[in-house]
């Protein structure tokens, strides 16, 4: 065993280069391999733990304030639920913070604690009189309300001015930037800032254990079933809050196992060409170690060794690297639950990271090493290096045809020349070229998606209207605005449709709304009442299809409808529904738009625009810029999409110039013998780099149409996982001048690449290599 | 006659020692000659030929080709000069493996910038008696076969000077003969010659002068009038040799 070792390690002084190679492209792919591992086993628990620590609500149903209270408390021992709370009498308040104006139910609650949805003080202290509110510590940090900061709640007459008193973290609702907020007033407050037509009554349930949702759907249909039609006005179970606080976790997750699985196997890719390269160049040395005594599983151990040794290193490098990396979003989701964040990393799941790397580069390195094991040492001896097919003439022969300079020709025949070396190069580089598709169309499909959930290049401004001031009146002042060219009124309603357990938030439209820019995955917009349009998950659990018809209800009335189209919208993972005014206003007569979507004529100052609205209705009008950024999650997977595919590029990169490495000592002979009939330094280089950039130009032909691919996979994939198909123009994100510049610019890093092993090759001595024979 | 190759006090030192060293040597070629290197292994002929081909640089003196110093350029002069003033034939042939023999041969010229030197390349190999293995690849030639390609190759640019390391040194004797016959041929045909060899027969049957090398140095330089004269000269060399 000593001498195995002693000739490795020797053999790995000698070959420094390579195993530097193997270490950087085996350290990037386990680190990105251990940081979607850390994530996938540290992300579901942190949820489960703040669950059952705040008692969290498995059921949250919101009650019509015409209910009777007695009636809803029933309602806990009808379910046969093992804790509840409420109900709370609640409303939907609307507050003015500095110039900003927000709109968030409100419970009153005299306790933070309690049986259920325990409420966890993460500063300040509970409300104490009427006037002092609780809002959640993710809506304030996100808006930068701090504790001390009054609000003047402007939905009803009299304007009471509040007090934030507290932040709190709450289980039962996901993020500020994912899903709307809830805040907390003592209960004797609640009636005084209740506005017309905005009470509401809340249950939280509790289960003995965690019900599935068809479990959940199945209670709320109960409900339905003994309360009086119209009671039960909204719900919402744990599990979709759930995937709501672990959605960024699991799309970054996905895509960083995705790309991790890609960096193993280029460096597996790389790792097999490695050692081809070293049992091609040492034949002459197989066959000396044979002569000298050492068995043929020797021979395969030792050239295992020159691989295991730096990419062992290299595990023991990105492991720990890998771990650290995902702490920073492991911080973010536990922050996001209230808990404390203690680093958390799961070492089986390290150890199988490391077992997996360590086994995929020796299975990579086995064939090359077999074949050294099995040279018969007469033979090699007598030959320097393995014999060369004659792959690559048919490309020399057309680049001579071409008149291309000789020195270029003889570096595309030399491209491949070993066939098996290029097509492992080429995997190398299709995985790196792949991954820059998928990182720059990606973070274009998501803004796509984010422009047509924002209505961006569509609505300029968004005035929101309090209960308190009539429709007509808000329109008046926009109108008498000259700058607008075109208002659509927004409301919403809850809509009890068949099969889905919840009801589902429908959005309204009263004017031209097809213009909003929402994107459609098929079908088309709707063009009056009855239409509607609505994204996947409700498709799929209704059971409907465009063209279907059937019967909703709102407040207790049966409400026919259409599907003519199905839309994009990651509202409610999916669940939602879109209409025009008239749909709802024969069944809800005084309905009233909650907020304006403005065009402006082109060329209006928007600025000027807000400050004109907003000075003509300070109080009950909400005059704000059309806010089209791009939510935090989305900039989180940007973030992680741009370093894996920097990481998986380099990986690339680091493939080809291996190969030009081993092709340039392998030739060495053959370019002192060129140089030594007068190929010049310039003409060496020019050589080496044609055999460069005819591999990456071959890689990136191919690679460009995979990375599209992959491109819509992925897009698919995180679609699903938000309840959605994929519209058609959230794919259309690439130019056709793009993808031809992508394998252009594959071709240039190449060239560059090849410049280091192109120089070593022009330096090439030819006296001491054609008098080393 | 016209001086073609001239070294000026030539010393080579490679680091490390002094084996295959050249010390003070100075020598002149004149166009048209036919001169052959000779000495023991070690001794510097290789070095000489080297660096009268541009291959290598003397740690001190002038080496001056055609008029040109190659002292005084660069690497990529040394490249162009050797494209375009030198032919070299190895002792392993050095043929690139995976081209075809008329590929080979057409190598330099095309590294000049000639793409149409097929004709020249196909009447090279035909005049070496080698066109019809022209599409073949070095694998499927036989040694003698091999350095006839190289012998082409070396010509294809018109050089000036001809450099043989060792020709033959690969070759059976009948193999040896034919190339050392073919260089007597390009030689008449007023082909200057440099030769390196070891093998003293050869070298007094074809050149007219014997060079021989002995520790660095030249230790004696003999223009052959005749066979007769040229094998006494060459016996006593190698006698010494021997003696050493």
């Amino acid at each position: 065993m000593t001498a195995i070792l002693v000739k490795a390690v020797s053999d790995l002084k000698r070959r420094r280069l390579p195993a530097v190679v193997i270490f950087i492209t085996t350290l990037l792919a386990v680190g990105t391999g251990t940081m979607a591992l850390t994530l996938l086993s540290q992300t579901h628990d942190p949820y489960q733990s703040a669950f059952e620590a705040q008692r969290g609500a498995h059921l949250q149903v919101a009650f019509d304030s015409r209910t009777d209270p007695q009636a809803i408390a029933g309602t806990a021992q009808l379910l046969g639920t093992t804790a509840s709370g409420g109900p709370y009498s609640a409303t939907s308040l609307e507050f003015q913070a500095g110039s900003r104006k927000f709109s968030m139910d409100t419970f009153g609650r005299d306790d933070p604690g309690g049986l259920v949805e325990q409420l966890r003080l993460s500063s300040g202290r509970w409300p104490s009189s009427n006037d002092e509110i609780a809002l959640t510590r993710s809506f304030s940090e996100l808006n930068n309300i701090p504790i001390g900061e009054k609000l003047k709640v402007v939905s009803v007459p009299q304007e009471p001015v509040l007090t934030v008193v507290a932040q709190v973290v709450d289980i039962d609702e996901g993020s500020a930037d994912l899903s709307s907020q809830h805040a907390w007033m003592l209960s004797s407050a609640i009636p005084a800032v209740t506005g017309k037509n905005s009470a509401f009554y809340l249950m939280t349930y509790r289960f003995a254990t965690d019900p599935s949702s068809a479990q959940l759907h199945a209670d709320v249909d109960r409900l339905r079933a003994t309360l009086p039609p119209g009671s039960v006005t909204g719900s919402v179970n744990y599990i979709l809050i759930r995937n709501v606080f672990n959605i960024t976790n699991q799309i970054v997750t996905s895509v960083l196992i995705a790309f991790s699985v890609f960096a193993l196997l280029a460096t597996a890719a790389i790792a097999a060409n490695l050692v081809t390269g070293i049992v091609i160049s040492a034949y002459r040395e197989i066959g000396i170690m044979k002569a000298v005594g050492f068995t043929p599983r020797q021979v395969v151990t030792v050239f295992e060794l020159q691989i295991l040794i730096p990419a062992g290193a290299a595990c023991l490098v990105g492991i720990p690297t890998g771990t650290l990396a995902s702490q920073p979003l492991l911080a973010n989701s536990s922050h996001a639950l209230g808990l404390a964040y203690t680093p958390s990393f799961s070492f089986p799941l390290d150890l199988v990271a490391l077992g997996s790397a360590l086994l995929i580069v020796a299975l990579a390195a086995l064939l090359p090493a077999l074949r050294a094991g099995l040279l018969k040492p007469a033979v090699v001896i007598a030959n320097a290096s393995a014999p060369r097919g004659r792959s690559g003439r048919g490309l020399r022969r057309f680049a001579a045809h071409v008149r291309l300079p000789r020195p270029i020709v003889l570096g595309i025949g030399d491209a491949f020349a070993r066939p098996t070396r290029a097509i492992l190069t080429l995997v190398a580089i299709l995985l790196g070229v792949a991954t820059i598709t998928v990182a720059l169309g990606l973070p274009r499909s998501f803004t796509a998606i984010n422009n047509s959930e924002t209505h961006a290049g569509n609505v300029d401004v968004v005035v929101r209207k309090s209960p308190a001031l009539a429709d007509a009146d808000a329109l008046a002042i926009i109108n008498a605005q000259p700058e607008t060219a075109r208002v659509v009124a927004e409301t919403g309603d809850n809509f009890t449709v068949p099969g889905i357990g919840d009801p589902v938030n429908a959005r309204i439209f009263r004017g031209d709304s097809s213009h909003l820019g929402y994107m459609l995955v098929a079908g088309r917009w709707f063009s009056g009442p009855g239409e509607v349009l609505a994204p996947k998950a409700l498709l799929q659990d209704a059971h409907l299809w465009i063209g279907d018809h059937f019967t909703a209800s709102v407040h207790g009335s049966a409400v026919p409808l259409v599907v003519v189209g199905e839309i994009y919208d990651i509202d409610n993972l999916g669940l939602s529904l879109f209409m025009d005014w008239g749909t709802l206003s024969p069944v809800e007569a005084d309905v009233t738009p909650d907020a304006y979507l403005i065009t402006l004529a082109p060329g209006a100052s928007v600025d000027a625009y807000v400050r004109h609205v907003a000075a003509a209705q300070p109080d009950l009008l909400d005059v704000q810029p059309n806010n089209t950024s791009i939510i935090g999650p989305v900039k989180i997977i940007d973030t992680v999409l741009l370093i894996l595919a920097i990481v998986i590029a380099l990986i690339g990169v680091a493939g080809i110039f291996n190969t030009l490495l081993l092709n340039t000592r392998e030739r060495v002979r053959d370019t002192a013998t060129l140089k030594a009939v007068g190929m010049s330094p310039r003409q060496v280089t020019a050589m080496v780099a044609a055999s460069a950039g005819l591999i990456a130009l071959v890689g990136g032909i191919i690679a460009v149409p995979a990375g599209v691919g992959l491109h819509r996979y992925l897009l698919d994939l995180i679609s699903v996982s938000a309840g959605n198909d994929t519209p058609p123009a959230a794919y259309a994100v690439f130019g056709p001048l793009e993808l031809v510049a992508i394998p252009v610019i594959g071709v240039l890093v190449a060239v560059a690449a090849a410049l280091i092993p192109g120089r070593w090759a022009a330096r090439t001595n030819v006296v001491e290599v054609l008098h080393a024979e | 006659m016209t001086e073609l190759v001239r070294l000026t006090d030539v010393t080579k030192v490679y680091q490390g020692g002094i084996t295959g060293a050249l010390s003070s040597v100075s020598l002149s070629i004149e166009q048209g000659e036919f001169t052959a290197v000779m000495g023991p292994s070690g001794s510097g002929k290789s070095t000489l030929l080297n660096l009268i081909a541009g291959l290598d640089r003397p740690t001190s003196g002038d080496v001056v080709v055609g008029g040109t110093d190659l002292g005084a350029l660069d690497e990529a002069g040394l490249a162009r000069f050797r494209r375009d003033h030198v032919g070299f034939v190895f002792q392993f042939f050095h043929l690139l493996p995976n081209l075809t023999a008329l590929e080979n041969v057409l190598i330099p010229a095309q590294l000049k910038g000639r793409e149409n030197a097929d004709s020249r390349g196909r009447k090279l190999l035909e005049r070496l008696g080698i066109a019809d293995v022209a599409d073949r690849y070095p694998a499927r030639l036989s040694g003698g076969q091999q350095q006839r390609v190289a012998i082409a190759r070396a010509l294809i640019n018109n050089p000036t000077l001809l450099l043989a390391d060792e020709p033959t040194g690969a070759l059976d004797t009948h193999s040896g003969e034919q190339v050392m016959e073919l260089l007597a041929q390009l030689h008449r045909d007023g082909q200057t010659i440099l030769l390196v060899t070891h093998d003293a027969k050869l070298a007094t049957r074809q050149a007219s002068r014997v060079v021989s090398v002995r520790d660095g140095k030249i230790v004696d330089d003999a223009r052959l009038e005749s066979k007769e004269r040229a094998t006494s000269e060459v016996v006593r060399v190698r006698g010494e040799e021997a003696s050493r």
